[in-house]
């Protein structure tokens, strides 16, 4: 006879809490590492900006640290107004994230309500979506330019387009991962129970699909930035003399040829935010997602 | 021997080529080139090669020299100007011109059905009508003693009736019969205009060094938007002569070789602020004062426009005909301190933000201003400037295409513009006479006293009388503060070094004038 081994049987590894699974992965975590700094320094403007952001030093064009014609008060040089580029960039990221978190805020919340609704109350479902498709054929910059034309330039109708830019998108994902909760044994239950319609939305529905309404949010965080730099860049967005990354990248246009830094220190700022805002969703995706967990 | 021919052929191809061809850039286009329906300067400057006017101006942007006319009588009560016309003109499809294109010229410019938006600067007409065939009575109702330098504006460019009315909607768009030193050849919007040269033409006007024909065969006037593009084309020698030079770029520009930099100080375009006076943020004359003395235009110059602009104190420049010098001593020039005492004074207090506010009135005027980086700059500066006194201009910029109906309305503080005169009362009765609220009086200046001074200049019979009389007006809205000065640009060209030396003129912002002192260097 022979001996038959028993089958060797591992215990599953104990799943770790997202963020410690975060924590793993030193590119998320370089990410995180920088949006912090940028997200810090910006709250932190008025209180760490080396100049007044509007005043102008007089000394125009003054190239940044690494020139040799470099004046030692101003690191990254003053732009095409001898204003002080780094106490600029403080404030110019303050209003661009101020932008990009509100409009993702708000547009993915009534989005994200409009789809959750859309697959709770089936009856509801085909106007809401049919609302959606009409939302969805509006670009966000030619949005934009219609708020802006309406009530003129400023921060704020930037916010609204951009915001009615989202809603459309996070509906439908919205919608597309409620579709699937809401085909769920524990729904079915949780309606046998008797629990009330509130409840059922609340407390089973919206938890089981909000992971997923997260990341899709942050991952919009980056492109909402970009859109809505581009939008400052034609001259929608901030108010002079507000600064915006977009706007100044803008103003430095004209000096592309004698003083690059006016216009690529805030476009490559830009970029900086965008990647590492796009990283930390990756990451963040690749930890909440239960789909990706297996 | 074979060889050698070749190669004369091809130098001689190649000279040619380059003797006779040159490319212009520019910032923008015209919507159209009937003189009669743009106000634009990029039209001017080509209606100016196209046609002629009945009498020209010198560079010295004073005297008044011939042009289709040869000589010209003005009756004793200044009302009838009597044209003798050269006889030798023809129009570039070889028909002589005569009286009655001349007639017909004038009464189709102030004919109300042409809608036509300089009508004004041919004065108040009586009457235009052809004596003969070389003899132009010119009536007015009234003496208008500005008419000989409206007269050599684009807008008195003499047309052909046979091709305004082959061409109907379209004349200044698919074609342009002129007498000018170069003909109409194709134009295509917001890319390019071809003018090639008027082989007949020999009655340019005695101050030009070549009175015709052109030395130059074919100009093509390219539009580039974009300041960088423009200067590089200038530096490669894709283009040989531009205007429209970024002011950063003069130094390297003057530094390349092949290519000078010719300026003239003449500037009769000049930048300013305007205050609309019954708004109740800049109703009070010692806000407008204040804010007058808040901003630093020698810095501003030297600092946005590298010096090359002239910093401006006074409302047209003090080289223009008619200027007061009597108003010299009063300009007000950059004192902050004395503005924020001048305010605190009038009972413009301070609050927790530092902004002015009298009687629940906050200091933040808002300020209406073309979009594009000239004008973003401006108000910029401005603005900083004027946060040093409590006042927290708000910035509204428009795009061109909708700045001129914004900038008619009523919903504004301060506004910003720029302008091209020929002489003070070309200025003063553009902008100060009531009867042109709420455009382009956006000030709403509406003052009687001004109203009859105006009129007394513009009628007067004398050189006196007339620098009396705008003499009076400059004194007074001076006085009251109605603008905010900021700069006088002068007139400057970036050209190749082939070219013979330009003499830049400033009529109407056009540099170039009728091209004909454009030629290539033996």
């Amino acid at each position: 006879m022979t001996d038959v081994e028993a089958p060797s049987w591992d215990a599953p590894a104990p799943v770790r809490p997202w963020w410690q699974r975060l924590l793993r992965d030193p590119i998320a975590l370089i990410a995180a590492a920088v949006l912090a700094v940028i997200v810090f320094c910006a709250i932190a403007a008025p209180l760490i900006s080396p100049h007044d952001p509007f005043a102008s030093s007089r000394a125009v064009m003054k190239p940044p640290f690494w020139s040799d014609r470099s004046d030692p008060a101003h690191i990254l040089g003053t732009d095409g107004q001898g204003r002080d580029m780094l106490s600029r960039l403080f404030y110019g990221t303050r209003l661009t994230l101020i932008i990009g978190v509100l409009s993702v805020g708000i547009g993915g919340v009534l989005g994200s309500l409009l789809g959750l609704l859309a697959a709770f109350r089936p009856k509801l479902d085909p106007w809401v979506m049919r609302l959606v498709d009409v939302m969805l054929s509006f670009p966000a910059i030619l949005l934009g330019l219609a708020l802006v034309a309406v009530v003129g330039p400023g921060a704020t109708p930037v916010i609204i387009a951009l915001a009615i830019a989202t809603i459309p998108d996070s509906a439908r994902i919205a919608r597309s991962i409620a579709v699937s909760v809401m085909k769920q044994e524990y729904i079915e239950a949780g309606r046998a129970l008797g629990l009330s319609s509130f409840a059922l939305f609340h407390r089973y529905l919206l938890r089981n699909c909000v992971s997923t309404i997260m990341i899709f949010m942050s991952m919009r965080f980056g492109q909402i930035i970009l859109i809505g730099a581009a939008l400052s860049f034609l001259g929608l967005g901030a108010r002079p003399p507000t600064a915006e990354l977009g706007m100044m990248a803008a103003q430095g246009r004209d000096f592309l040829l004698f003083a690059p830094h006016i216009a690529v220190i805030p476009a490559v700022l830009t970029f900086v935010i965008v990647l590492a805002a796009n990283i930390l969703g990756d990451a963040l995706r690749d930890v909440l997602d239960p789909r990706l967990r297996s | 021997m074979k060889r050698l021919l070749t190669t004369t052929a091809l130098l001689l191809g190649a000279g040619l080529a380059q003797a006779s061809e040159l490319t212009i850039v520019r910032e923008v286009d015209s919507n159209n080139y009937d003189p009669h329906k743009s106000t634009a300067r990029a039209a001017s400057e080509i209606l100016f090669m196209l046609g002629d006017t009945l009498v020209s101006l010198a560079p010295d942007m004073q005297t008044i020299e011939p042009g289709i006319a040869e000589s010209w009588e003005v009756s004793e009560d200044a009302t009838t100007y009597t044209f003798k016309l050269r006889e030798d003109v023809t129009f570039c499809d070889g028909k002589p011109l005569t009286a009655a294109d001349v007639a017909y010229s004038v009464n189709r410019w102030i004919d109300p059905d042409t809608k036509s938006p300089v009508a004004w600067r041919a004065g108040e007409v009586e009457s235009v009508t052809a004596v003969d065939d070389y003899t132009v009575e010119y009536k007015l109702k009234a003496p208008f003693s500005e008419l000989l330098y409206q007269l050599t504006q684009s807008f008195g460019t003499i047309i052909d009736q046979a091709n305004v009315e082959a061409l109907g909607p379209d004349f200044g768009i698919s074609g342009f019969n002129g007498t000018g030193p170069y003909c109409w050849v194709e134009w295509t919007p917001r890319d390019k205009m071809i003018i090639e040269k008027h082989e007949a033409f020999t009655w340019g006007a005695p101050f030009h060094s070549n009175t015709g024909p052109a030395s130059i065969d074919k100009i093509t006037w390219q539009i580039v938007p974009e300041e960088n593009t423009r200067t590089v084309a200038v530096i490669t020698g894709q283009s040989q002569v531009t205007q429209y030079v970024p002011y950063i770029a003069l130094e390297q520009l003057a530094a390349s070789p092949g290519v000078e930099v010719v300026r003239s100080d003449l500037a009769f375009w000049t930048y300013y602020m305007g205050f609309k006076i019954d708004k109740e943020t800049v109703s009070d004359p010692a806000v407008r004062k204040a804010i007058n003395l808040a901003v630093d235009q020698a810095a501003m110059s030297e600092d946005l426009f590298f010096g090359v602009v002239q910093p401006a104190y006074s409302y047209v420049s003090q080289e223009a005909l008619d200027w007061n010098t009597a108003v010299d001593d009063k300009l007000l020039k950059y004192d902050v301190a004395e503005a924020n005492k001048i305010l605190d004074d009038a009972g413009w207090v301070r609050g927790d933000d530092g902004v002015r506010s009298k009687d629940g009135v906050r200091l933040s005027p808002t300020a209406y201003v073309f979009a594009g980086s000239t004008w973003g700059k401006l108000s910029e500066a401005v603005q900083a400037y004027l946060r040093e006194i409590g006042v927290d201009m708000q910035i509204q910029a428009f795009d061109a295409t909708v700045a001129w109906g914004k900038l008619a309305t009523q919903e504004f503080d301060m506004y910003g513009m720029s302008f091209p005169y020929v002489s003070s009362g070309d200025a003063l009765n553009l902008y100060f006479r009531s009867q042109n609220m709420p455009s382009p009086n956006r000030m709403n200046w509406n003052d009687a006293e001004t109203d009859e001074l105006l009129l007394a200049g513009a009628t007067a019979t004398s050189d006196e009388g007339r620098a009396s009389a705008y003499g009076e007006v400059l004194d007074k809205v001076h006085e009251a503060a109605v603008w905010l000065p900021l700069y006088h640009e002068p007139m400057v060209i970036a050209q190749s070094t082939d070219l013979e030396t330009i003499v830049p003129h400033n009529i109407y912002g056009a540099g170039l004038y009728k091209g004909l002192d454009l030629k290539l260097k033996e």
